[in-house]
């Protein structure tokens, strides 16, 4: 029982990060129907920068800030300067395009840091925290914590705010919301900002529980990435459900079945998923219809 | 000249390179870089057929790659099998794999399609990784045996590579210039133009992966067996990626296009790794950079890739040459 407990334990902390880039993933799409294939990248250099500005003897919350508005400005940069310039690129050639962005900054991190993995502190002390015998790290609880922050913030920007509806009034029709006074390239250039802040501060939290290197952003991309499918595109409830769903059917499979499969489960639910509903669990939320 | 002469002109001119390359060429190096360029180009001009004629993309192409490799090593080494018999399984076990992939998502559409194929990719390479008692799990397989043609040399190995690359290369261009090419162009317009003019477009779908499946698979297995030794390494989304890259610079509506940027990126590729043992402070990978800013520049600048700019400005540079005076005028009364 302990065991199961435990799986239980460390899939929510991943399923967490997958959450965060998944809605990452989706604040993006649903203003200006891009994935954004970068996505994971966020988190890398979110991670990599806190420990290169901690080596530069700042403090841990200077670091971590600084870290998180490069990233937010990164974001904004490259919805500015590349994507906003490719405005009649079909779905393929977006993929491509964003892919080409995401190994263009991995390949620079490589050349800027190398190729070695660095550990970052973690915010409090390394003794984990032992409830009825499952050994929680005690980063995993700071994981948990500003993952349910993050979404929590998210939902209450964009269900609660002018600005979140004026966010999603383009993405149901972004010509009705010009028409109202709402800049729909200022709320795109706004949701790469938000995606890209919340993906470097997810990169931060689950740095210290493992290592970071210039290539962690691609797995992490990706199972984000899956999560968005899986939960229906468009859907940030549904994203987040997904996300979790993953992080724990992964711990679970690597548990029971074989940690060198790890990686695999997710992705053979994922085609499993697709083969029954192709528009992910929870299905993609209906907007854009009347759109242009 | 009439579309015919002009095909059979292009053809041609291909095989006069092709053939004469080694003859001309005939240190070993350049002649394996003409061996690579040519296994890759039976990749990249299946991958084609998916992304410029059928519109949809693949993130795993890299895997059909890998299973193809696999097939005829696995088969070579521990059942005795010819290796000519290994290159038809190499060939007929990805283009099963996807057929059952694409059977499994004909349904789906961008960006769902993406994280099919990409989901897919990273499952055949954990696999390969995994399943240690047939491939040998990390450590790979070793002893592959070379294909004898023409004495097992680097240009017996360079012509054999080049005539599956003729053979997917006409193929290929027949499929662009019948029927079947055009349903596929008008696919990629509009799936459901397509669909009301009788288009089976989930059949077309299927079959142009269940092709590019195939083309991957050969030059897998050839590749095996022209190296010797495999691990899942070079199996990954890396690969992919660059194999995406090659036909996206060449032009994803042209299979020529498709050769053209597999040279292109072969070379650029090559010519990295040279410049890295020259250039001490090159670490890194620069690879990575030179074609993520590739990618993110065509596709800006120039999204219907080089061979197809090329032959518009050479059809501009032909309609300004052939113009009479008389006929401006007539044209700009017109305009």
């Amino acid at each position: 029982m302990t065991e199961l407990f435990q799986y239980i334990a460390n899939g929510i902390v991943s399923g967490g990060i997958y959450a965060i880039v998944a809605v990452g993933f989706i604040t993006i799409y649903n203003v200006s129907k891009v994935i954004n294939m970068a996505q994971g990248e966020f988190l890398m250099l979110g991670g990599m920068l806190t420990v290169t500005f901690i080596s530069m003897k700042l403090p841990y919350a200077g670091a971590f800030i600084l870290a998180v508005l490069l990233v937010t400005g990164l974001g904004i940069l490259i919805q500015k300067g590349i994507i906003a310039n490719a405005k009649n690129a079909n779905p393929v050639s977006l993929i491509i395009l964003t892919i080409g962005v995401s190994i263009l900054i991995r390949g620079l991190a490589s050349l800027f840091w190398g190729k070695d993995p660095f550990a970052l502190e973690p915010l409090t002390s390394n003794n984990p925290v032992s409830v009825g015998g499952v050994n929680v790290a005690q980063q995993s609880i700071w994981v948990i914590l500003s993952v349910l922050l993050i979404l929590l913030g998210l939902w209450y920007l964009m269900d609660k705010t002018m600005l979140g509806k004026k966010i999603n009034a383009c993405s149901v029709n972004p010509l009705a919301a010009r028409l109202m006074g709402i800049s729909p390239s200022k709320m795109t250039m706004l949701s790469f900002a938000i995606s890209a802040a919340t993906g470097a501060v997810a990169g931060i939290v689950i740095a210290p529980l493992s290592v970071t290197a210039y290539d962690v952003g691609v797995l992490l991309g990706v199972k984000g990435f899956a999560a968005a499918i899986l939960g229906g595109l468009g859907n940030p409830l549904g994203a987040t459900a997904a996300g979790f769903l993953l992080g724990l059917l992964e711990s679970m499979g690597a548990g029971y079945v074989s940690s060198g499969l790890k990686d695999a489960f997710a992705f053979l639910i994922l085609i499993a998923v697709l083969l029954i509903k192709p528009t992910g669990l929870f299905g993609e939320r209906s907007v854009g219809k009347g759109g242009l | 000249m009439n579309k015919d002469k002009k095909f059979r002109k292009g053809i041609l001119v291909y095989l006069l390179i092709v053939l004469l390359f080694p003859i001309v060429i005939t240190d070993d190096y350049y002649q394996s870089v003409g061996v690579i360029i040519g296994l890759h180009a039976i990749v990249t001009i299946g991958l084609c057929l998916v992304m410029g004629l059928a519109g949809q993309i693949s993130l795993g192409q890299a895997a059909f790659w890998g299973l193809g490799a696999y097939t005829s090593a696995v088969l070579t080494t521990k059942y005795g099998v010819p290796p000519a018999l290994g290159l038809v399984a190499a060939a007929l076990v990805p283009g099963f794999f996807s057929y059952l992939l694409a059977r499994a998502i004909a349904g789906l559409q961008g960006y769902y399609l993406a994280m099919a194929t990409l989901a897919f990719g990273y499952i055949v390479q954990i696999g390969i990784k995994e399943w240690e008692p047939v491939t040998g799990g990390a450590n790979g397989i070793i002893g592959i045996p070379s294909i004898a043609f023409f004495g097992q040399s680097e240009m017996g190995m360079y012509y054999l590579v080049w005539g599956f690359v003729t053979l997917v290369l006409l193929f290929s261009l027949n499929i662009l210039n019948s029927r079947v090419g055009r349903a596929y162009r008008a696919i990629h317009k509009s799936e459901i133009a397509a669909t009301s003019m009788g288009i089976d477009v989930r059949e077309f779908k299927l079959s142009a992966f269940v092709v590019s499946g195939m083309f991957a698979g050969i030059s897998g297995g050839l590749y095996a067996h022209y190296i010797g030794i495999l691990d899942p390494q070079p199996f990954g989304m890396h690969e992919s990626i660059v194999f995406i890259t090659m036909v996206v610079v060449g032009g994803m509506t042209s299979i020529w296009g498709a050769l053209v940027g597999t040279v292109i990126i072969e070379l650029i590729s090559e010519g990295l790794v040279a410049a890295s043992h020259v250039i001490p402070g090159l670490k890194g990978d620069i690879d990575t950079i030179v074609f993520g800013a590739i990618l993110v520049l065509i596709v800006m600048f120039m999204p219907e890739g080089l061979v197809p700019r090329i032959r518009a400005a050479y059809l501009k540079y032909q309609v300004k040459k052939s113009e009479y005076p008389q006929q401006k005028k007539e044209g700009k009364t017109v305009a």
